[in-house]
């Protein structure tokens, strides 16, 4: 037992004495004159409700809120009257600018009118029409192994940080549990089609899992976000629009377009929170500088992941032929040099440009431009 | 950092040698024959979509999950080859008959389907037209306050557990996911309330709060499981309940209809992971027993502590006045007993045998005049 | 045409309602439960089993009796309260908050749960928008009531 709360209600005199007496009809009220703000916040628009945009008022809003949270270590709610003797639920963050970005609130509440079912909302009772070359099938059952294995770390670790925050950050916990049912339907959504292939799920990939570690693995819920969602996840989204391109089906391309949008929200989540700590914690930018040197190791070393860069050739190139494997190696090339380009000018927005100058990964990503205009793929 | 890849990458010449050769088109092909099960699945129910049951097949099947996961620590997804130099992740729940249930793929499918977004689900536009009366407002403010906490509580307890599970147990993990939405969402849809009838928030509740972190302070999953979602969800569905049925408004009665159906399935799965334990454990019902011994206080705590209480009151009798307060009080005794009654007949249900005639709550009632 | 209540025809009718509004039963989710209805006066018993599936309610039937080991729970009430009930819906397009299944069931003064399982009976709750909302359909219909008199009770033909 880690805690005990500090009255035992079995045995403790005073609440039972209270209890009676409130049955008895003698109410004591206290609540009732809670110095607290009133408030009657209304829908804005009234096709969007009642959204936490429209809550964001007084000493409820979180506008308000201060950068450091001193008072509230418990589980009230943000602006209720905090009592003595209220518990201290030891939160590991209580700085507004490690978690919070712009427009939170905003992600969401699109986020709740947007959940998607992996179950219903993809046709695969049409799968039985399509018949896919063999090759293509391995090759799309492999990279879908590979997507079954990387989502569910975004519900780990998302889950864990969420519930080591400070309940006044209320709209970042909620978008935190968000990510975590998109990211397991994510998972679960990539595993129901590994399985309807023909194929089932194939080989793992040690070299990603290891990159899992060290975001499973973050310090600070700062260098999470750094690694997860603007990273992570960012490269992930190139992936997902990559993959919608090469789609063997239609009904293979409706399920990246659906989990791109999932992906696309936890992404701006990363974006936006880097501009918020960017602007109001500069004294961050070298420590960040220092993680990104460790995550971009990460990204690069995913060179050594073949089971997933050579399913994406044969897809790309749709097939196994010299000359599929020529075009779907150019494809390839393209691609990955879009996931680093996409990656720098996300930092670029973020008001970090003088990565490209200290980042060796953009440093690679200029070698491979030029080797590629030297063999005539890109002009 | 606590963690760093075994290599700067940039700087190893193994890497760039097998990245050019890759791209230039000689590919190693090693995943091509991978010692997997192949398997081609469809929807049983065309209706229902390809649920998680449909894909309970072979070697990707959840039933055949060995009871201890001795072999992955790592994400891998279950029923893959699993080959190389694979990280352990560090996952401290790996016995599945500490965390499963019969019903959790069921529960992962209906809680899919029957999602609801505060936001565009609930009337708002109906408080604005017809506003309770000032005291009766201030009470559903009041208890909206002390629901927050709970919900909280209830946030808190399934996402500590979820990073810590194996990957293995992948649809049970899908199921608590589900579950974090749900209890996100009622955060959301008191603070919501509370907000927007006027009053704004009221007080928190020291009592209510100390019994919550003792329930979140569990240090086992089967007594998280048992304190989160058979005692706590018990008492939080007993409560959407009553409120559904004297809600005071219709904007109250579909909030709590909603949240009523949510906290079905948690008890609905609380109850399913005590039955799936003690099956496979019978000799830990004293551990659990021992443990709701000890715990079940917590209850009392929640159910007990004014800011919970009073306003129930207020709100089940229509306002303060002394008959309102009268008619109110017998209302909350039904309350309680029903939600006692109810909460042991879970318990027993589950396996817990005795733990009617072994729990203190019914002597307490007694004690109460209840 | 009026549709007699009780009656199976009042069961099918709200069934075929259902098959017809399924967006709406779809937006509300998964619905997965078999339940008996129980209408009683003093001297007799009106039974059906609906049994719902998916989005649906695949079956309604008329059955003499009742194995509350087979099924998920009973709703078990006088005729009046029913019909109160039913008059409820049809006034409102809905049924209001002291007419609420939850609300009559839940004090078990005007309708009351039978069921062996707790599990199963809980699926009431899980269940709760859904079946509600089937029953709300009976504002849609020409219901032919039984007579409400004076004292609350019904009298029927």
């Amino acid at each position: 037992m880690a805690y005990l709360s500090t009255i035992d209600f079995f045995t403790d005199r005073n609440f039972l004495d209270r209890w009676q007496r409130t049955l008895r009809g003698e109410l004591d009220l206290g609540w009732l004159h809670a110095k607290t703000e009133k408030l009657a916040a209304t829908p804005e628009n009234p096709r969007r409700g009642l959204t936490f945009r429209d809550l964001d008022q007084g000493a409820y809003g979180f506008t308000a809120l201060p950068e450091v949270v001193r008072q509230n270590r418990s589980l009230a709610p943000r602006g209720a009257e905090l009592p003595e003797g209220l518990p201290d639920l030891q939160p590991a963050v209580s700085h507004k600018s490690e978690v919070w970005a712009y427009n939170t609130e905003g992600y969401y509440e699109e986020a709740m009118t947007r959940q998607w079912n992996a179950t219903l909302d993809v046709p695969w009772h049409e799968l039985a029409k399509y018949e896919l070359p063999d090759d293509i099938s391995r090759a799309y059952a492999q990279l879908l192994t590979f997507l079954t294995e990387v989502e569910m770390i975004a519900t780990d670790v998302p889950a864990q940080w969420l519930g080591r925050l400070n309940n006044e950050f209320t709209e970042v916990k909620n978008f935190m549990a968000t990510q975590v049912m998109d990211e397991a339907r994510h998972s679960e959504v990539f595993r129901k089609r590994a399985l309807t292939t023909g194929y089932g799920l194939m080989k793992a990939s040690p070299q990603n899992e290891w990159s899992l570690k060290l975001i499973r693995d973050s310090d600070s819920f700062a260098e999470m976000s750094l690694a997860l969602h603007l990273v992570g996840e960012g490269f992930v989204l190139t992936l997902f629009r990559f993959s919608e391109y090469i789609s063997p089906t239609e009904l293979d391309k409706k399920i990246f377009r659906l989990v791109m949008q999932d992906e696309a929200r936890h992404v701006g989540y990363g974006v936006q929170h880097l501009k918020w700590v960017m602007r109001h914690f500069p004294e961050k930018r070298e420590v960040i500088h220092q993680h990104l040197d460790e995550v971009e190791n990460m990204v690069f070393g995913g060179g050594y992941a073949v089971e997933v860069t050579e399913p994406f050739i044969i897809l790309a190139g749709k097939g196994t032929k010299k000359e599929n494997i020529e075009h779907g190696t150019r494809i390839t090339a393209l691609f990955q040099m879009k996931q680093i380009e996409e990656y720098f000018e996300r930092l670029d927005k973020c008001g970090l440009q003088e990565r490209r100058q200290r980042s060796k990964l953009h440093n690679a990503l200029e070698l491979t431009r030029a080797s590629l205009q030297e063999a005539g793929v890109i002009p | 950092m606590a963690f760093y890849l075994e290599k700067d990458y940039f700087e190893d010449l193994e890497l760039f040698h097998l990245t050019e050769r890759v791209m230039s088109g000689d590919l190693t092909l090693h995943w091509y024959e991978a010692k997997t099960e192949r398997v081609r699945v469809a929807p049983r129910q065309p209706a229902r979509g390809l649920t998680y049951e449909d894909c309970n097949v072979g070697s990707y099947s959840y039933d055949r999950l060995p009871d201890l996961i001795r072999t992955n620590y790592s994400m891998a997804p279950r029923g893959a080859e699993l080959w190389g130099k694979l990280p352990d992740l560090g996952y401290t729940v790996n016995r599945k008959s500490d965390v499963w249930a019969d019903n959790v793929a069921v529960l992962y499918e209906e809680a899919k389907t029957r999602r609801w977004a505060p936001a565009v689900d609930l009337p708002w536009e109906t408080l604005a037209r017809a506003p309770l009366p000032e005291i009766l407002e201030a009470a559903m403010a009041q208890l909206c306050t002390f629901l927050q906490e709970c919900a909280t509580a209830a946030l808190g307890i399934t996402s500590h557990w979820v990073y810590a599970i194996n990957q293995e147990f992948l649809e049970l993990k899908s199921y608590l996911s589900a579950q974090i939405l749900d209890h996100a969402r009622h955060v959301e849809a008191f603070r919501k309330r509370a907000l927007a009838g006027g009053q704004g928030l009221k007080r928190a509740s020291v009592c209510a709060e100390q019994a919550l972190k003792e329930l979140l302070s569990a240090d086992t999953y089967p007594t998280s499981s048992v304190a989160g979602n058979v005692l706590l969800g018990s008492f939080l569905l007993e409560l959407y309940r009553y409120m559904a049925a004297i809600a005071p408004s219709p904007l109250d009665l579909r909030l709590f209809r909603l949240a009523m159906q949510d906290a079905a399935r948690m008890v609905a799965y609380g109850t399913g992971n005590v039955r799936y334990h003690l099956r496979h454990h019978p000799q830990r019902a004293s551990f659990l027993h021992d443990y709701l011994d000890t715990t079940e206080h917590c209850l009392l705590g929640l159910a007990g502590s004014p800011e919970c209480l009073e306003p129930l009151i207020l709100l089940s009798g229509g306002g303060s006045e002394a008959s309102q307060v009268q008619r109110g009080s017998r209302a909350v005794a039904h309350f309680l007993r029903q939600t006692i009654a109810d909460y042991l007949e879970r318990c027993e249900h589950a396996g817990l045998s005795g733990r009617s005639t072994r729990s203190q709550l019914p002597q307490y009632l007694q004690r109460l005049g209840v | 045409m009026k549709i007699p209540f009780p009656s199976l025809t009042f069961f099918q009718a709200l069934q075929a309602l259902m098959r017809q509004d399924e967006a709406r039963f779809r937006r509300l989710g998964f619905v997965d439960t078999t339940f008996g209805i129980r209408i009683v006066t003093t001297d007799r018993a009106w039974q059906y089993l609906l049994t719902f599936e998916v989005f649906e309610c695949r079956e309604v039937r008329e059955v003499s009796t009742f194995d509350l080991t087979a099924i998920d729970f009973v709703l078990q009430g006088d005729l009046a309260a029913w019909v109160e009930m039913l008059d409820n819906i049809r006034q409102h397009g809905g049924a209001d908050v002291s007419h609420s299944l939850n609300t009559l069931t839940h004090f078990g003064e005007r309708l009351t749960l039978l069921y062996d399982d707790p599990d199963n009976r809980d699926k009431f709750f899980r269940f709760q928008e859904s079946i509600q909302e089937f029953f709300d359909l009976a504002s849609a219909l020409d219901v032919e009531l039984p007579m409400s008199t004076a004292a609350g009770a019904v009298v029927t033909t």
